[in-house]
């Protein structure tokens, strides 16, 4: 795939704080991978993994609605979802749609109220995905100016971004539910070291660890453990959730298990932002890291001006 | 009986497949030539190719021999590569067991090459051609007993093979149990409904089919004779009339176990507790009302493994319940969709497609429970000790519980019928018993005291009332079901000519039974020709020699009578024992068991082994090389061996196999032989006896084991340890196994010492 | 409990019930293929919280087909899980558990079975931000789930986070300003309470347990 192609792009709401860095660093990539962003004109929050438990399940179901129609209304783009939670419900409500014809009808008939209607003809995917199927290794390859050269990375996929949807069609058929690649794939693409990783898809306690840390700490725990141990200098994910609960609960869990960690978690799209010699900040956006990724920053500052 | 023809033997020496850089051929054709005096030897470096095996076949046709001694590769393999017209052939291994264990060139192995040789030679001199048993006419007519499914389905296709069948039925329809299901198993893809009950238009082909003849009402009351000639009595009515039959295929089927004995799961205290075969037929009669009250019966709760699976009723799984069970459920939801069915199970077989009907049930809003049933109350609740729940939860409010009961097989006594016979003589064998070794001092091995008697027992009139000497029953397996060798050899049962399937043998449903009634019939026709032509049935299918009993030396102590596996010698009045040559297997145990050894085939004789054992060079005190001397069972140890061989493995060169028939077949005058002849050690090594036997004759080797246990006394009395001779376990599987095995046991020989009988045979 | 035990027995199955089973098969979204779960258990094994539940998801489906509503809708198991689809993906028998948890969740709220829950909490919490402004303002969210318990806890639980929410600001991770909005929130508003008016009219054929 050589030629650039164009997007209808969701952002979600946690790019708009807890997850600025992703979708900075990844806005700032993609041109250079030959994607085209055009963003849903007034979209809306999806649901995420909460929201039917007081909405109800239609309800919910018609956020993504919405967000379906409005992109449609843009055109017949693909659309584009940078977080793991995002792309599940959309991609799952989309999916719903074109296959069970009563899930359709209620979704219209909701929509109907704001005078929006949605057949089901779109494509969702996943940032990564279209990352491994559309741009493909060598381009991204391509791309890179400043090799990361020596650093050591744990890949860290999270759930929801590889399951329940990669190995099917319907997920563009990228990877695995246990044993993801494609993340290992990106760092070692822009010169890294990909480090052997076994806690690839453990779970980080999604919104569980938002709301009761208490319960899931023991979870976030092995994740940072693993990679600590395997020496990593960075954690890295595609998922904003993970970003957050990894990097943010750290404190909690030295104050807990009497553990020393303070392991930065960047985003795969900052580690290309990096690689590819663009800004630290305005491109990469390291400074927006609760914990300062030094190596990374260093490695930034490698770049000839 | 001498052969009128004088024997010319020729031998021929292969030096193909690393023979000849192994072993110096020059060697053994001293052997053959100076030793043994046999002026025709010839060698060939490739002898199965076409210039080696025309070679020997001008030899024939030129009259220059007519008895072939080939020393090339095991006898297990080539052997259609060297069948020759007018030349008995007799075979020296070199190869797998001498070229290919030893190390090439060395002094043992050409020893070893030489023993073999010398071996061959001596066979060559004992054995004569087999002349087979022919005495017909034999009928090639097959009587199947039993008109179920498999009956049917076992006449139905003999007869489209093109053979004559007589199908007795002893009730007045055909049909068996199937007649009475209302919907049968799916047998077709998506395997999710159950379908519609074909028996019918099984019978209809069956009744218009010209080859067979049905007869209904209709009971075995005597079976005399043998394959080809078995002479049955029937009795339909109040007339009785022989028929003459080649071979019998039972497929009397089974029976329901009883549910009287499942008082504890509620069966007789409320009339709403019922069986699955009651149930199947409450569904072919309309819509479904408790036998209680008459109102609808809407809440049913299916009891698997009723009886089942239990040590105190059948022990075994019967296999097709599950099944059932789902299919009946199937069913009641389809005309019931108000209906609650539940099936309780504390472990579901549902095997290959049966996955299908499974998931279709839950589908369909089976509810499935996975806990023991601790008891049903009058008032049809269940309590059911809910595995998942771990607790236990009364399943109340049902109108019906069904107990999913196995089957039990009819295969020792009779269906109803009290008739008595004449009592069996005192020392007949009791088929359900162990095997008791006629005239040994000591005890039997007492039989498993965990095993239950099976349901219809040996008393009453046994099935096909055989007029064997060794007893009228046919011998069942464990549990009841009628003995098969089922390793190697399914349908077969320990009287030969006599084939079983269906759930006679083994719990199955009507598919398989169906397939399995093929089978048999398969090994029935198969029987009738090899019968024909004198040729043993399995294992030693083809084999034309037999038994022949010297009667003049015979001592009448009747061992060979008791311990045939297969009972296939009779008496005559005054007591001397009669081989009935088409129930023989020719495994050789009445000849191991003989101790005048009076009994011998044409090719296979205590003389000829014993002379094999004497022929081998026995080195003095002074070489320090000990000679062993195992004998070999041809159906897993030998080929054990040669597998060994194939796979390059080193075996010890000290050690001379004989191939024997069957373990059983070993007198024990070749053990004393042996071991007067110097031998340091005797190994014999053949398959697993007991209760999972793998003998393929059942137990041969456990006959073997029996006298080996008693031989203690001779070697006490001979002034050597009873280590020398022991009795090792191989199966098939065993051959990287071989060389340890045979170093262990030689190294207790370095122990012990050499034998110090050397020199003095 | 014997040793093999992971989870507690839940009180009192008084009987089979298919009254339940049958309610939560219409009603609740997945539900009705919960009858072809055979009970192998190879979600509980896979969950990585299942030890902290009070039932692995198949000893849940079991007490659902013995009608133990209230144990059911009132077990933690539906609150914890964390929706990491590890159960969905290896199910021999392909059934969406995670949906059919989240299922029971909404219904245990619709029944009025467990509003204080911190699931349910936070839930409202967020759907609170999203019918005011179309969008989830993670501040607002906090807020509104920390002071759910109260004015004292909702001060403690906020002192007590306020170092990551500090970190959280100099990171400039936390949006400053007013809370995002979609214009079309009114329209947004509509939609949403036609879905909710659709689901209560369906409801109200299925009937309630």
């Amino acid at each position: 795939m050589s030629e650039g192609k164009k997007y209808t792009f969701y952002p979600g709401c946690s790019s708009q704080a807890s997850a600025t860095h992703l979708d900075k660093s990844l806005r700032a990539v993609a041109p250079k991978l030959g994607i085209e962003l055009e963003e849903i004109d007034d979209w809306n929050c999806c649901g995420a993994s909460v929201g039917h438990v007081e909405g109800g399940t239609l309800p919910q179901a018609a956020l993504s609605g919405r967000n379906l129609a409005k992109a449609r209304q843009q055109g017949s783009n693909d659309v584009l979802t940078a977080c793991a939670a995002c792309y599940l419900n959309t991609h799952g409500v989309n999916e719903k749609i074109k296959n069970d014809v009563r899930t359709k009808k209620r979704v219209n008939e909701a929509l109907g109220a704001a005078g929006l209607a949605y057949e089901g003809d779109l494509k969702v995917r996943h940032a990564c995905e279209v990352l491994v199927n559309d741009v493909g290794m060598e381009k991204i390859k391509q791309q890179v100016t400043n090799p990361l050269t020596g650093l050591k990375v744990a890949g860290y996929v999270g759930c929801q971004t590889v399951r329940p949807f990669a190995a099917t069609d319907a997920g563009g058929d990228y990877d695995t539910y246990d044993q993801p690649e494609f993340l290992d794939d990106f760092v070692e693409a822009c010169g890294a070291e990909a480090l052997d990783y076994d806690p690839k898809t453990s779970c980080c306690g999604g919104s569980v660890s938002v709301h009761s840390p208490d319960k899931t700490l023991h979870l976030i725990k092995k994740i940072v453990e693993a990679a600590v141990n395997a020496g990593a200098d960075v954690i890295a994910t595609p998922c904003p959730l993970c970003q957050q609960n990894v990097e943010m609960y750290q404190d909690a869990i030295n104050k807990k298990f009497g553990t020393n960690f303070n392991i930065p978690v960047v985003f795969y799209s900052q580690l290309m932002a990096v690689a590819f010699g663009m800004d630290a900040n305005k491109d990469a956006a390291l400074d927006r890291n609760m914990i300062e990724p030094l190596k990374l920053v260093e490695l930034a500052k490698k770049t000839p001006k | 009986m001498e052969t009128a023809q004088e024997k010319k033997t020729g031998v021929y020496l292969c030096g193909g497949c690393g023979i000849a850089e192994a072993v110096p051929l020059d060697k053994l054709d001293a052997v053959t030539v100076k030793e043994f005096k046999v002026p025709h030897c010839r060698r060939h470096e490739f002898l199965c190719g076409e210039d080696g095996v025309r070679a020997i076949r001008d030899d024939i046709a030129a009259g220059t021999v007519n008895q072939v001694v080939i020393a090339a590769c095991s006898p297990r393999v080539n052997a259609d590569r060297f069948r020759f017209d007018g030349a008995q052939v007799i075979r020296a291994n070199l190869r797998e067991q001498v070229a290919w264990t030893q190390p090439p060139g060395a002094e043992d192995t050409a020893m070893a090459a030489a023993d073999y040789l010398r071996m061959a030679i001596t066979e060559a001199r004992k054995s004569k051609p087999p002349v087979p048993y022919e005495e017909g006419p034999y009928s090639e007519r097959i009587l199947v007993v039993g008109g179920g499914v498999s009956g049917l389905t076992a006449a139905r296709e003999t007869a489209r093979a093109g053979y004559d069948v007589l199908l007795v039925e002893q009730s007045d329809r055909l049909g068996g149990h199937a007649r009475r299901w209302s919907k049968r198993m799916p047998q077709r893809p998506p395997y999710q409904a159950p379908q519609g009950n074909d028996i019918d238009r099984l019978i209809a082909l069956v009744e218009a089919d010209r080859r067979i003849e049905v007869r209904r009402n209709c009971r075995v009351v005597k079976t005399a004779g043998g394959p080809g000639k078995f002479t049955v009595t029937l009795r339909q009515g109040e007339a009785d009339q022989e028929v003459k039959v080649g071979a019998v295929v039972l497929a009397t089927g089974w029976s329901p176990y009883d549910p009287n004995k499942l008082g504890h799961l509620g069966y007789g205290a409320s009339p709403d507790v019922v069986t699955s075969v009651a149930l199947e037929e409450m569904l072919g009669a309309g819509p479904l009302k408790r036998k209680s009250d008459g109102r609808p019966a809407r809440n049913i709760a299916f009891v698997q493994c009723a009886g089942s699976r239990d040590p105190k009723h059948l022990p075994y799984c019967s296999s097709v319940c599950c099944g059932v069970s789902i299919k009946q459920a199937l069913q009641i939801r389809e005309t019931d969709p108000d209906s609650s069915v539940y099936i309780l199970y504390e472990e579901l077989r549902t095997p290959g497609v049966a996955e299908e009907f499974y998931r279709a049930a839950q589908r369909a809003g089976v509810i499935f429970i996975k806990g023991a049933v601790k008891g049903v109350g009058a008032d049809l609740t269940v309590t059911v000790d809910d595995a998942l729940l771990r607790q236990e939860v009364p399943l109340a409010g049902l109108d019906l519980v069904v107990l999913a009961t196995g089957m039990v097989p009819n295969a020792a006594g009779t269906l109803g019928g009290a008739e008595q016979q004449a009592p069996l003589p005192a020392d007949d064998i009791d088929p359900l018993s162990p095997i008791p070794v006629a005239g040994y001092a000591g005890a039997a091995p007492q039989p498993a005291a965990s095993r239950p008697a099976a349901q219809s027992s040996a008393s009453g009139v046994p099935l096909l009332n055989l007029q064997y000497r060794q007893g009228p029953h046919l011998p069942v397996l464990t549990d009841g079901f009628a003995d098969s060798h089922f390793i190697c050899f399914p349908y077969e049962t320990r009287r030969t000519g006599i084939y079983t399937c269906g759930p006679v043998r083994r719990p199955m449903d009507m598919a398989e039974s169906a397939e399995d009634a093929t089978g048999a019939a398969l090994k029935a026709i198969q029987a009738i020709h090899n019968v024909a032509a004198g040729r043993a049935l399995h294992p030693r299918s083809g084999d034309l020699s037999f038994p022949r009993i010297g009667l003049s030396t015979c001592t009448k102590c009747r061992r060979c009578t008791v311990e045939c596996p297969f009972g296939a010698i009779d008496e005559t009045s005054d007591g001397f024992p009669v081989v009935n040559s088409t129930r023989c297997r020719r495994c050789g145990v009445c000849m191991g068991a003989c101790p005048v050894r009076t009994i011998s085939f044409d090719n296979y004789s205590v003389e000829m082994l014993t002379a094999m054992i004497k022929a081998v060079e026995v080195p003095d005190e002074d070489a320090e090389k000990p000679r062993v001397l195992a004998l070999a069972c041809q159906n897993d140890a030998y080929p054990a061996l040669d597998m060994a061989g194939i796979a390059r493995l080193p075996i010890n060169p000290f050690v001379r196999v004989i191939p024997v028939r069957c373990l059983g077949s070993v007198s024990m005058l070749c053990i004393s032989e042996a071991l007067s002849s110097g031998y340091d050690g005797i190994v014999l090594m053949g398959c697993k006896s007991g209760d999972d036997y793998q003998c393929h004759f059942v137990k041969g080797s456990a006959m073997a084991q029996e006298r080996l246990a008693k031989i203690g006394e001779t070697l006490k009395s001979m002034a050597l340890e009873k280590e020398r001779v022991q009795n090792l376990e191989v199966s098939i599987a065993d051959a990287h196994k071989l060389p340890k095995m045979l170093d262990d046991y030689l190294a207790v020989i370095d122990k012990i010492g050499l034998s110090p009988l050397k020199g003095f045979g | 409990m014997d040793a093999t035990a992971t989870t507690a027995a839940p009180a009192g199955a008084r009987t089979y019930d298919l009254n339940f089973a049958r309610w939560v098969y219409r009603n609740v979204e997945g539900g009705d293929r919960i009858s072809l779960c055979m009970q192998c258990g190879m979600c509980s094994g896979s969950c990585p919280i299942g030890t902290a539940m009070d039932q692995g998801p198949r000893k849940l489906f079991m007490m659902i087909r013995a009608g133990m509503k209230e144990a059911v809708l009132t077990s933690n198991t539906i609150w914890n899980c964390t929706q990491c689809y590890n159960c969905v993906v290896r199910c021999p028998r392909q059934i969406p558990v995670t949906n059919i948890l989240q299922g029971l969740a909404t219904v245990a709220v619709q029944e009025g079975y467990a509003p204080k829950q911190p699931t349910a909490r936070f839930s409202k919490a967020f759907w609170f931000s999203v019918t005011r402004f179309g969008r989830t303002d993670e501040r607002l969210v906090t807020a509104f789930y920390y002071f759910s318990y109260g004015l004292m806890e909702g001060v403690r639980r906020g002192l007590q986070n306020l170092p990551i929410a500090l970190r959280m600001v100099k990171s400039r991770r936390m949006h400053l300003g007013a809370p995002h909005r979609v214009k079309g929130a009114a329209d947004l508003r509509a939609v949403l309470a036609k879905a909710e008016e659709i689901e209560a009219r369906d409801a109200g054929r299925e009937g309630r347990p």
